[in-house]
């Protein structure tokens, strides 16, 4: 008994953070450990039945049990705000599943599963689709190493999706690609928030190791209609098209 | 007598792709220990000694930990947008002041065991048609996929950072239509195609001799004439698939090839085995590989080629290459076509 307090007591040092509810859980289970161990100490030694201290150390066990329960009884409220505050990426993000590393965004195979599901939820329900892709990504992984190519992509990921409905979904499509799937909006709605995402991220400042680095995007949409891997196939033929188009301008003076 | 290397001869400079894949695996935070074990890479992540060489199947290995430390379907793609222009020091120059698409394959094509030793690129111009093809160095069933994938993305963005621009390629890999299909229309671009019989990417030949703004022909020859003659004996896959395409047309046997690079069939059969292959796989594939050339550029019948490829009849030629393909040529022919 006394043994197994005590291994309680690491264990939950060592897992949880510092704070009140860490102080009186540890605090509690030590007590209790140290209470047993002056029970079972009777087994071996004889020891005086009037002897104070000891008497004191077994009545440890209850008053451990006493701060144990207090311990609990805020964890229990630590664990309803952590809720709270989680609900609302949750909500942004729909569910946990799925992520791509480096943004903490859902990826494709997720994306096209909620295009579907979109679907079949209200077929003539309006829902736009929007790709958006990084001009010139490839340029930034090359010339400042993809550590820094990362955090771009994780910065672009925070701009956006704090312009973002909490029943949107935000997706890494793949590279440099974001997909945005904007439930029960129409396609003109869907191109005025791309084009005012667009301009968020354009005025976004973005700090290098070698001094700002501009970062702008363009953005291809649809209706979110059909086959999901036909659509994608589409916008990012779209989009491509749209990036030719950008460096042909760029290239004529 | 042709000579060739085993894929467990340390060939590859370990500060060369081995250490690109090792650095790449680092920057995602994958443990050090696990990558570099039964690779002959330092265990603690250090940058390993200067000349040091590791072996094709080390480098394997390497790669294949590095896939399944990161578990991410853009591994792949990222290693392959780092491969070029390498760490050869006069070849990626040599590679950087290319003036065009052609100058750079031509570097590619001339040292690929010095920028890209385990995959070997081949180049095909027929019909205004550029076919870039690709062939296991080194035997890596497991890997093909990934190492397709990886080199495909090499070339293709090195072009488009020195051409300063997307070009239109088109892809075909022999395989199935993977799950993560959408890295692929991102990182190499649309036009893909699955289930076909060969690893190759297409390009309107045109493309070839569009200039490259950063290029500079003086240089480039320059860098070349300074890279030695190519001095290393090529893969043991890659010489009998030279081997073979030059002697398709005489009918190749085991006997016949064993005695041009001057072993006893008996070597030569048990050095194939240790790319997990034998000699009529690797004769097949080489058949099915002119055969889909035939059809492709020069629209050749089932007569033409079986001819070519010295078969007695059609009907004898069109059973054979159902059992190297699954499937008939006009099957194939009419896949071509769409």
């Amino acid at each position: 008994m006394a043994a197994m307090a005590g291994l309680w007591f690491v264990m939950t040092l060592s897992s949880r953070p510092g704070g009140l509810v860490t102080r009186l859980l540890a605090g509690g289970l030590a007590a209790i450990m140290l209470g047993s161990w002056a029970d079972c100490l009777d087994e071996f030694f004889r020891i005086d039945k009037a002897a104070t201290w000891d008497n004191w150390l077994e009545a440890l066990v209850p008053f451990g049990m006493l701060i144990l329960t207090a311990g609990i009884y805020y964890w229990r409220h630590e664990q309803f705000m952590l809720n709270d505050h989680l609900a609302k990426r949750e909500r942004l993000f729909r569910q946990h599943r799925a992520f791509d590393r480096v943004t903490q965004l859902a990826d494709a195979a997720y994306l096209r599963h909620q295009i579907r599901l979109e679907q079949e939820r209200g077929p003539s329900g309006q829902c736009a689709l929007v790709l958006l892709d990084i001009d010139g990504f490839h340029r930034i992984n090359r010339e400042h190493g993809s550590r820094e190519g990362d955090r771009v992509l994780q910065a672009v990921g925070h701009m956006l999706l704090l312009n973002l409905r909490n029943e949107d979904l935000l997706c890494r499509y793949a590279g440099d690609r974001f997909a945005l799937l904007l439930p029960g909006m129409g396609d003109a709605e869907a191109r005025t928030v791309a084009q005012h995402l667009c301009g968020m991220v354009a005025m976004m400042r973005h700090h290098g190791p070698h001094g700002p680095l501009h970062v702008s995007l363009r953005f291809a949409s649809e209706a979110a209609r059909g086959d999901a891997e036909g659509l994608m196939a589409r916008l990012s033929a779209a989009i491509d098209g749209t990036g030719q188009a950008l460096a042909q301008a760029a290239s004529v003076p | 007598m042709i000579r060739y290397t085993l894929p467990d001869e340390a060939t590859i400079p370990a500060r060369g792709l081995p250490w690109q894949l090792f650095d790449y695996a680092l920057q995602r935070d994958a443990l050090p220990g696990a990558i570099a074990r039964g690779t002959g890479m330092p265990g603690d992540g250090s940058l390993p000694l200067q000349g040091a060489l590791v072996s094709p199947q080390q480098c394997l290995q390497l790669l294949a930990n590095t896939l399944r430390a990161l578990e991410s379907p853009d591994t792949s793609f990222m290693l392959g947008q780092h491969l070029l222009p390498g760490a050869d020091p006069l070849l990626s120059a040599a590679l950087r002041q290319a003036s065009s698409l052609q100058q750079a394959l031509e570097v590619l094509c001339r040292w690929p065991s010095r920028l890209l030793p385990l995959l070997r690129p081949r180049l095909h111009l027929a019909d205004g048609q550029l076919v870039l093809y690709w062939t296991d160095s080194h035997g890596a069933p497991g890997l093909r996929a990934a190492l397709v994938e990886m080199h495909m993305t090499a070339v293709v963005s090195l072009a488009r950072w020195l051409g300063g621009r997307r070009l239109p390629w088109k892809f075909c890999f022999n395989r199935a239509r993977p799950r993560h299909v959408e890295q692929h229309e991102v990182h190499l671009g649309g036009e893909l195609r699955f289930d076909c019989q060969l690893d190759a990417m297409l390009l309107d030949a045109r493309a070839l001799s569009l200039p490259w703004p950063g290029g500079g022909a003086g240089a480039w020859a320059a860098s070349l004439s300074a890279a030695s003659e190519p001095a290393e004996l090529p893969s043991l896959a890659d010489a009998l698939y030279d081997h073979l395409l030059a002697e398709v047309r005489r009918g190749p046997t085991l006997e016949g090839a064993s005695a041009a690079f001057g072993v006893s069939p008996a070597t030569l059969k048990r050095h194939l085995a240790r790319y997990g292959t034998h000699f009529v796989a690797e004769l097949d594939q080489v058949r099915t590989h002119v055969a889909l050339y035939l059809f492709q550029s020069r629209h050749a019948d089932n007569e033409a080629v079986a001819d070519y490829l010295g078969f007695h009849d059609a009907a004898n030629f069109r059973r054979s290459f159902k059992r190297w393909t699954g499937l008939t040529p006009a099957l194939l022919r009419a896949s071509l076509v769409t």
